[in-house]
């Protein structure tokens, strides 16, 4: 009874995935669009239980298998969130789609689950399941609009390197158990304090490696990003570039900084020239983007290259650095969706050119959309700021002065792409005049993300602290 | 009673309360941006005359720790030299929204803008954290992107992103400077005053200072702006709206030195004592090089940008010399520089509005038409010229004081840069206020009403009170650069200067 207590945001989301699908079934076509409400309102009492869940401590549960700590409610709380966005997105581009709401609700959720599992996971086997819910739903979510080719597209190049990933997963995690005796995450640390650990034990690490490294969209498995995020439906868009990357830097976290931090000096000079490469593939590959989803995936990228300098940091003020840099994008990337969504359901548009003049046909879109922008490009007071700003720190308490410089000349690249929509936005004619108008729901999805990013970037110290305490237990 | 945090809050009280007031209601929208502007102004006053002239070191400081595990803290204070730059902020920033009542479009956004920008350098000047500093540094600068995009003209897109970019550069590029200072100090914490005491017991390690110097410098140096590093200076000042200019070359420039002097003299001794003197190289250049530019434009937001750049040249040379007296003369032009600029581009931007040419020649006996703004554009030209009773004749002499033993031949070549400056400036008179009127300006309005001319009398009548009566400031700026000099003059001896 105490474990399924425990388990009670997990129990939560599935049954609320269960009475989607029941809700899918019996009511007629024309209420479909209203599921999404019903899910989306159904997702927020599972905040304040994972709030409430903090008290707890440390928790091991099901032999071992499944863990809560901190880390991981921090990031069912991410995840949450960012689920609730993405369903108020897809309730605003339902019109697109020409069926199967109620599934396409199904599969976030799904895949929701698939993030939570993966946050509590603290066993190698738990955790490959996990992923693969999440890979799997998104599998689907990614090719949803079956008739439109670029999204096919999108979704078979996703399968294929998707699944090559998480092939490569397993046969490292296959190395891993060879070596070490065991999937345990508490077991196999304990082996690796007390043995030298062997070359084969680090080849497995290095296999898990490409299988995060693809979910978090780093060099050198970043290629399929700009396509699938130019092709996929938006709100999967940014579900992969919110949910899908939080997963992935969770799962790096748990392995490389939680379990593998005695081996800290083999993987450290690799991260180091991963994150330099990523942040500035990303941020050069940007540059000259017309699609606005497309320059996401890039920027996207340049973003993961930036979390990788955490990782690239094993001490708790990385950890720390990873976790905060997170919280922010999650409302930062998820204002800039919607207003992406609203703008792109209205005018069917996605090319960059055609926001001009976004400013006088909604003001409040372009307000949203520049502070977003900025906030991405890490200016302050927004918390892109003091995410980067943390990251930086971090970089340089182990001295790593050229990646440093790198991250802070990449800054100044990104705000060169990001003020060329702002200026679009703002100063360009409009060729259609006619307003745009924004949902309630929208406005108030984009309301609490902008709260969110002032708020963080503002007053950090509550999200701060909360950071810290959790990642202490870890090390 | 915190006045420091008031005058830092008030522009972002201000921004709070336009975004809630409808944008027809353009009346009230100025008439608040006024407010908020005229707030910081009173409160400047009551801090320069009631500063403590006897004692050194920051007064008023107020403190609220922010973020304690990284040791972060919410501390502003003003001492001398940052009181002095207060004020010509404030003169600037009100004189800056009260021109702006001729933008006519999109003017809510104009002002929301506006007060941010005002807000950002506000932040700059007073922070004594350096967390707080870089954040407010970066706030002033993002503003200016839209600012200039949206309402300036000419080659504007070009020059917004142009400057953005460099001022960002320079910015994040002094950040990994100052957070290499967080890490090497070892002691954690942002809190400006407790480093410099800190560090003047600790010193950071000689070749590690002058290894970080360079970071600072730079970094700091875009912004002052250092020759090479100048060029987003006279394009983004040619294509700004007239307020903005004003306040760009006004103030915001002054933020490099005053960054230079307050964060990188003081924790950085050392490395001041190594790279100074190649500052005063590079500072020659630029006021010969901005001198001479300027002499070859015909567009006179152009002339004055450069000779902006070639003035600030004088202030980096007297913060080069490091004695009190060129230290002194250094600040002094800085609130002397940016009330003259703040000047000449309110009366070119009032012209502008009517003419839109800004070619001198193409103007022509404009005195005759706008007797009040001639005078005004005269006055800023003697002015820069250096002409005793004006405020920048005190600074420059004593900046060529200050360096004629320490930097011999930077000074001659600062002492002939006043002759490219009044070549440039007399010639932009005599070719667009005297001769006969051009017949197509026969129509320009002239500031007419006392509220039109309120602005220009602020800041002649600044620019006249320090001329006339330098004690005023230089009594409260020595008592501050004789505290920063005082850290550094022990290092004199040790580095075998």
């Amino acid at each position: 009874m105490d474990t399924l207590l425990y388990l009670l945001p997990e129990v939560w989301v599935s049954l609320l995935a269960l009475f989607v699908l029941f809700l899918d079934l019996s009511w007629e076509k024309e209420r479909h669009p209203q599921i999404g409400l019903m899910a989306a309102m159904g997702m927020i009492p599972v905040l304040p239980i994972l709030f409430m869940q903090r008290q707890l401590g440390t928790v091991d549960l099901l032999y071992g298998m499944y863990r809560i700590d901190q880390v991981a409610l921090i990031f069912k709380g991410i995840f949450i969130f960012a689920a609730i966005f993405v369903i108020l997105m897809t309730r605003e581009q339902s019109r697109t789609m020409e069926r199967g709401h109620g599934e396409f609700y199904l599969l976030i959720l799904a895949a929701t689950l698939g993030m939570m599992f993966a946050a509590s996971a603290a066993d190698f086997l738990m955790l490959f399941v996990s992923l693969e819910l999440i890979t799997v739903s998104f599998y689907v979510m990614t090719s949803y609009l079956k008739t439109n080719l670029r999204s096919l597209e999108a979704g078979v190049k996703y399968l294929i390197l998707g699944s090559i990933s998480s092939a490569c997963l397993l046969y490292g995690i296959a190395f891993v158990y060879g070596t070490t005796g065991s999937v345990n995450f508490s077991e196999i640390r304990h082996f690796l304090k007390g043995t030298p650990y062997s070359a084969s034990c680090l080849f497995g690490l290095f296999l898990i490696l490409g299988g995060i490294l693809f979910k978090a969209t780093a060099v050198p498995f970043q290629l399929w990003a700009p396509d699938v995020y130019e092709g996929a439906p938006t709100p999967v868009t940014a579900f992969l570039s919110v949910g899908s990357k939080s997963a992935g830097f969770l799962v790096a976290l748990r392995v490389f900084h939680e379990l593998f931090m005695p081996a800290s000096s083999d993987w450290v000079p690799l991260m180091v020239w991963l994150s330099g490469l990523t942040i500035l593939y990303g941020n050069l590959g940007a540059i000259s983007q017309k699609n606005i989803k497309r320059l996401f995936g890039y920027s996207s990228i340049g973003h993961a290259g930036y979390l990788l300098m955490g990782l690239a940091t094993p001490s708790s003020l990385g950890t720390t650095a990873v976790i905060f840099y997170l919280t922010g994008y999650l409302f930062t990337n998820m204002a800039a969706f919607l207003v992406i969504i609203t703008f792109s359901s209205h005018t069917n548009s996605d090319e960059i050119k055609d926001y001009a003049g976004l400013a006088r046909r909604s003001p409040f879109l372009a307000m949203v959309m520049f502070v977003s922008l900025l906030s991405l490009a890490g200016v302050p007071p927004m918390a892109g700021f003091i995410g980067k700003f943390m990251l930086l720190l971090s970089a340089l308490s182990e001295g790593f002065l050229v990646l440093a410089v790198i991250g802070a000349a990449a800054v100044v690249i990104s705000l060169y792409y990001y003020l060329m929509i702002v200026r679009t936005i703002y100063a360009d004619t409009p060729s259609d005049a006619s307003p745009i108008p924004v949902s309630w729901p929208a406005k108030i999805a984009m309301i609490t993300c902008l709260a969110g990013i002032f708020v963080i970037g503002v007053w950090q110290e509550p999200f701060l602290n909360a950071s810290f305490a959790a990642v202490k237990k870890l090390f | 009673m915190h006045p420091v945090t008031w005058a830092l809050l008030s522009p972002f009280v201000g921004v709070t309360l336009l975004f809630v007031i409808p944008q027809s209601r353009v009346d009230w929208v100025r008439r608040i941006s006024a407010i908020f502007a005229f707030i910081p102004f009173v409160i400047a006053l009551y801090l320069i005359s009631h500063y403590d002239r006897t004692i050194a070191g920051y007064q008023w400081v107020h403190k609220i720790p922010w973020i304690s595990s990284l040791g972060v803290s919410y501390q502003v204070g003003v001492d001398g030299i940052s009181v002095v730059l207060l004020l010509l902020h404030s003169i600037c920033g009100l004189a800056g929204v009260l021109i702006s009542y001729r933008i006519t479009e999109r003017v809510k956004e104009y002002y929301i803008f506006y007060l941010m920008l005002i807000g950002g350098v506000t932040g700059v000047f007073v922070s004594l954290d350096l967390f707080f500093f870089y954040m407010f540094y970066e706030m002033a600068v993002i503003p200016m992107f839209p600012l200039i995009g949206i309402w300036g003209s000419g080659e504007k897109y070009y020059a917004t992103m142009k400057l953005t970019l460099y001022l960002t550069a320079g910015a994040v590029l002094a950040l990994v400077g100052l957070m290499m200072v967080y890490m090497i100090s070892g002691i954690w914490t942002f809190d400006l005053i407790f480093l410099e005491r800190y560090l003047a017991q600790n010193p950071i390690p000689g070749h590690i200072q002058i290894f970080l110097f360079p970071f600072l410098l730079i970094g700091f140096g875009v912004i002052a702006p250092m020759w090479p590093f100048h060029s987003w200076s006279p394009i983004g000042h040619a294509s700004a709206p007239a307020a903005v200019s004003m306040l760009h070359a006004g103030v915001l420039m002054k933020l490099g030195s005053y960054a230079i002097l307050r964060v990188a003299f003081q924790i950085l001794p050392q490395g001041a004592y190594t790279w100074m003197p190649w500052v005063a190289v590079l500072c020659t250049m630029n006021i010969l090089y901005g001198g001479f530019v300027a002499m070859a434009q015909k567009d006179i937001k152009y002339t004055i940008g450069y000779s902006s750049s070639s003035h600030m040249g004088y202030v980096l040379l007297g913060l080069a010399c490091l004695n009190p007296v060129a230290l002194n003369g250094a600040v002094f032009l800085m609130f002397a520089h940016g009330i003259m600029t703040a000047l000449a581009f309110a009366s070119v931007g009032h012209i502008y509005d009517q003419t839109h040419t800004r070619i001198t020649s193409d103007w022509g006996g404009l005195s005759k038409r706008i007797p009040f703004i001639a005078t005004m554009f005269v006055l800023a030209a003697l002015a820069s010229s250096g002409l005793p009773g004006f405020g920048n004749f005190v600074g420059e002499l004593l900046i060529f004081f200050g360096s004629w033993d320490v930097y011999r031949w930077p000074a001659l070549a600062a002492i002939f840069g006043i002759i490219t400056t009044a070549f440039y400036m007399l010639r932009a008179v005599r070719t667009g206020f005297f001769g006969p009127l051009n017949p197509k300006w026969e129509h320009l309005e002239d500031a007419n009403t006392l509220f039109e001319k309120a602005p220009y009398l602020l800041l002649v009548g600044a620019l006249v009170a320090v001329g006339c009566w330098p004690r005023l400031l230089t009594e409260i700026v020595s008592v501050s650069t004789g505290n920063i000099l005082s850290h550094l003059s022990p290092l004199k001896t040790l580095a075998g200067l």
